[in-house]
């Protein structure tokens, strides 16, 4: 019975992602016949395998300022995005007025947005005729900037995609702190910012490693916020692989990139399994 | 440990919660270095005005004065009191040490001081051995016990607990309330505790102060509470206490079913209706002489006692009785001490009947 | 208690609680005040800022910078996009793709959720596990060594190849929602059931399935919007024959005046947010942290 699901994603995941290391690895037989002879500047052998594809992709000028773009939009929009669900969660928590809930309520917008009409959104909106444009200039800042086609624009989107979900669980982590703790912590004296940095901060580390970890996640593997909202160059892996696989017909070299960002994903996917581990570890060993 | 200890004064207090008046106009002062209990059924407004007591809750009208200062403004963080929250509320990420220090931590005590008086406190309660372990390793009475370490070593002039004992089991409730006063004697620290179990209160208690809807029925001494009730409300809450409706003449009481009983001691005499309230102890059953004609319905043997129901012409009444008391069905019944009480509270001669 | 948006999790109603603060005075206390406010009014424009941005140039006719209001409205633009042969085929095919995609996620996936919720088997956990690691993997990648294979597959550019890119990503909420649907159900009611004389097929479909329905039924709508709101796969593998509406955003942007691109997201949003309002509850409970650990 289990079988349907697990067969699907084995067939049509796991399947062509093999077929797809081969290829990155230069055999272009079986399955990879077809893309393979569509297919311009490969490095192919009959037998074995080369990393010659590696080489040239990662040698590749264009494609390392992409790389080294996607790992430090992700890590800023890691930050960005843990600053906001903490404010956002902390606030709720400790306040819980009638204010806090609707601030919260707004920070899960996006779940309710498509990411395609998000990132059209975003880009007119910081665009040259768009809000933050038209207020400045009726405030006499008549130059302020334009984040269309930005990297800038980019991490905006980027972030407000990603905000309900850190939130969220960073709500929920937040409300599994009993009261008593917190009131506990008062009582003997801690003042509430001295609280949430000695309780409610190291009771919440798992949250926001999941929200870290998938957020980053996310962000790696991105195609559509950056594909609208960001410059033609240097971008995300995301929209430069689709480029490559279909612009320059160079189907290889994007299924290297797509191995590259495979493993920083799954980088990122062990700490999050090494903190869980670790954590319910703790929780055994002291139970 | 501070031998100075502080007189702790609530002050016609009001709360409301909820569009509920929980508690209303209380007065009570606790004496220096004595153990207090707050006693009643949920809602009575017992642990609100504890929470008012260590700043959780600000009281709508009235002051809380501690020591002679009025710190009904003040914080939780700034007041001079400390709280053993219900569920213990130890921080699960540190360890016993680490939850007693950090108050001392904040306070920016010099670490060899810390550990001094950490360890001090932890060999109070008999914990040393456990300084190091985290408070999911530790069993409910030690963590307990963990709780009154960690607010004992801020030296607070009130210690406030919060129903403590109502998450362990029996037998391990009887040993920590002997545990707990044996301390709070050595220290002399003024205490409030809060509770719904009269067993308790009156077991370790210098003063309990009973509590319903938001008032203070009576505070005074357990014996007293149980002697002398100032109120239908205590005389039923503490203690078993059998109640009716009747009128009082010269040697006794008639109730409401028509029994006439004769009584050796009224606390009031006078017309009108009264409530009459006697305790089982004071039930005096088959005398020889005389007495009101009673059937026996009902036998339960409780030990070293024996606990007859009887039927009085229409009213029930309990009866203690000794163990080898004769199995008898038709019998008769006198009353010992009655407490007579009229609009709920309770009267002593000279009465008047209206007051 | 989650009462609509606000957020369930655990509260202790025990002890009555008032968030009570010291007397504020001073500077300080209406600085901290001030920045408060300012972060709620820049989280306001920041979050919800683009999307009303986004409706009024839906309805707006002249709208020259730097006003801040459209000088002219108008619904010409609606029209516009509504007679628009691509556009409308592009809105009747996602129309077809979501109810297909869902369907089959459905077929496909609710008997092995049942198998996962009901039986205890070798290797459960780590199945589980790894239905939804492939999800978190970046799909733009997985899509591209799909792409790679579908070529052999001459699956490239067909119907079923864009139903099968579109199915991927549903499988996550079609087997995780619906197995803990499943495992909600107490198994006393099904055993209560075959106590008074119920076969298995009978048990299943009078107690356990009604009673799961209203989580099957969250994950069928979570699965509609991501078959609905799929654009990465769909523009790779169906581009250009199968355009759906989100996949047609990707080239409107540039083709269309921005009023017409500002309705067709209107429109590609509406189905979102009205099915999102129906499944939020179930989202947005306060056990999220919880349930993303692995145990």
């Amino acid at each position: 019975m289990v079988l349907p699901p697990v067969g699907v994603v084995a067939v049509f995941i796991g399947f062509p992602v093999l077929a797809a290391v081969a290829y990155t690895l230069g055999r272009a037989d079986g399955p990879n016949s077809v893309v393979s002879s569509l297919a311009q500047r490969q490095h192919i052998v009959k037998h074995g395998v080369t990393f010659a594809a590696y080489h040239e992709v990662l040698t590749n000028q264009s494609v390392l300022r992409d790389l080294w773009a996607t790992v430090w939009i992700t890590l800023l929009s890691i930050a960005i995005v843990l600053a906001i669900s903490w404010a956002v969660a902390l606030y709720l928590r400790l306040t819980d007025t009638r204010l806090a809930r609707t601030v919260s309520a707004l920070a899960v917008v996006p779940l309710f947005i498509p990411v395609v009409i998000a990132s059209y959104g975003i880009l007119i909106f910081y665009g040259p005729d768009g809000f933050m444009k038209t207020i400045a200039y009726h405030v006499g800042w008549h130059s302020f900037p334009s984040y269309a086609y930005t990297l800038t624009g980019v991490v905006i989107g980027e972030v407000w995609v990603s905000v309900p979900f850190g939130v969220l669980m960073m709500s929920s982590g937040l409300n599994s702190v009993p009261n008593a703790l917190i009131e506990a912590a008062r009582d003997a004296g801690a003042s509430m910012p001295r609280t949430v940095w000695s309780i409610l901060l190291p009771l919440n580390v798992i949250p926001t490693v999941i929200v870290a970890t998938f957020t980053g996640i996310y962000v790696l593997g991105s195609f559509t916020v950056p594909y609208l909202t960001g410059p033609t160059a240097p971008n995300l892996l995301g929209p430069a692989m689709s480029n490559f696989f279909s612009a320059f017909n160079q189907p290889q070299q994007a299924e290297v990139m797509a191995m590259i960002v495979f493993v920083l994903a799954a980088g990122i996917g062990f700490v999050y399994v090494w903190a869980n581990v670790r954590s319910s570890k703790r929780a055994g060993a002291t139970s | 440990m501070s031998t100075h200890a502080s007189g702790l004064l609530i002050d016609r207090v009001s709360k409301e919660l909820g569009g509920r008046t929980i508690v209303s106009d209380l007065e009570l002062e606790v004496r220096a270095g004595e153990l207090t209990c707050l006693l009643g059924p949920s809602g009575c407004g017992k642990t609100t005005t504890l929470r008012m007591i260590g700043g959780f809750l600000h009281p709508d009208r009235g002051r809380i004065v501690i020591d002679g200062e009025d710190v009904g403004r003040l914080a939780p963080e700034r007041r001079p009191t400390a709280m053993v929250f219900q569920n213990y509320a130890l921080w699960p990420h540190m360890t016993v040490f680490k939850n007693v220090a950090f108050g001392l931590r904040l306070r920016r005590v010099p670490k060899r001081e810390i550990r001094e008086r950490v360890e001090q406190i932890l060999a109070l309660v008999g914990l040393t051995h456990h300084q190091h372990s985290y408070p999911a390793r530790i069993s409910g009475g030690e963590q307990q016990r963990v709780a009154l370490a960690r607010a004992l070593v801020l030296e607070p002039k009130v210690l406030l607990l919060d129903e403590p004992l109502s998450n362990l089991d029996a037998k391990l409730r009887v040993r920590v309330r002997e545990d707990i006063r044996e301390i709070q004697q050595r220290i002399g620290i003024t205490t409030v505790f809060v509770t719904h179990d009269q067993d308790e209160a009156l077991s370790i208690s210098d003063r309990i102060a009973v509590m319903s809807e938001g008032n203070v029925e009576q505070y005074a001494e357990a014996r007293a509470l149980y002697r002398e009730p100032q109120t239908t409300f205590v005389a039923n809450f503490v203690g078993t206490m059998n109640f009716y409706r009747g009128s009082a003449h010269g040697d006794g009481v008639t109730l409401a079913g028509g029994a006439h009983v004769p009584c050796d001691d009224l606390s009031a005499h006078g017309e009108g209706e009264w409530e009459i309230a006697v305790r089982p102890e004071d039930v005096q059953v088959g005398t020889n002489g005389g007495g009101a004609d009673a059937r026996v319905l009902r036998e339960v043997p409780r030990g070293h006692y024996k606990e007859l129901v009887l039927d009085l012409g229409g009213d029930q009444v309990r009866a203690f009785v000794s163990v080898d008391h004769p199995d008898v069905e038709q019998t008769r019944v006198r009353f010992g001490r009655v407490l007579m009480y009229q609009e709920g509270v309770l009267r002593r001669s000279p009465a008047t009947v209206a007051v | 208690m989650s009462e609509g948006i606000a957020f369930g999790g655990l509260r202790e109603t025990a002890a009555p609680v008032e968030r009570t603060r010291g007397p504020r005075r001073g500077i300080g206390a209406a600085a901290g005040r001030l920045l408060g406010a300012l972060f709620v009014l820049a989280l306001l424009v920041f979050m919800v800022g683009p999307i009303v941005w986004l409706a009024l140039r839906a309805f707006s006719g002249t709208w020259q910078y730097p006003q801040v209001l459209p000088s002219e409205w108008t619904f010409r633009y609606w029209r516009s996009v509504f007679d628009d042969p691509n556009l409308g085929h592009s809105i009747k095919l996602s129309f077809i793709f979501a109810p297909v995609v869902t369907v089959a996620s459905a077929a496909i996936c609710l008997p092995a959720a049942y198998a996962f919720s009901r039986f205890n088997f070798p290797g459960r956990r780590v199945l589980l596990i790894s239905l939804f690691a492939t999800n978190a993997f970046p799909k733009i990648g997985l899509y591209i060594s799909m792409a790679g294979v579908f070529y052999s597959l001459n699956l490239m550019g067909t119907f079923l190849g864009v139903v099968i890119v579109q199915l991927i990503g549903t499988i996550v909420f079609m087997t995780w929602i619906p197995t803990a649907a499943f495992s909600a159900v107490p198994r006393s009611l099904e055993e209560a059931a075959r106590d008074v004389g119920a076969g298995p097929l009978r048990v299943f479909l009078r107690v356990t399935f009604p009673l799961a329905a209203p989580g099957i039924f969250v994950a069928m709508i979570l699965s509609f919007l991501a078959s609905f709101d799929e654009a990465q796969g769909t523009f790779l593998v169906g581009v250009p024959n199968y355009v759906t509406m989100p996949t047609e955003m990707y080239t409107l942007v540039l083709n269309y005046p921005e009023q017409a691109a500002a309705v067709f997201s209107l429109l590609l949003a509406i189905p979102s947010v009205v099915l999102m309002s129906f499944a939020r509850k179930h989202v947005m409970g306060g056990r999220l942290a919880e349930g993303f650990q692995i145990r």
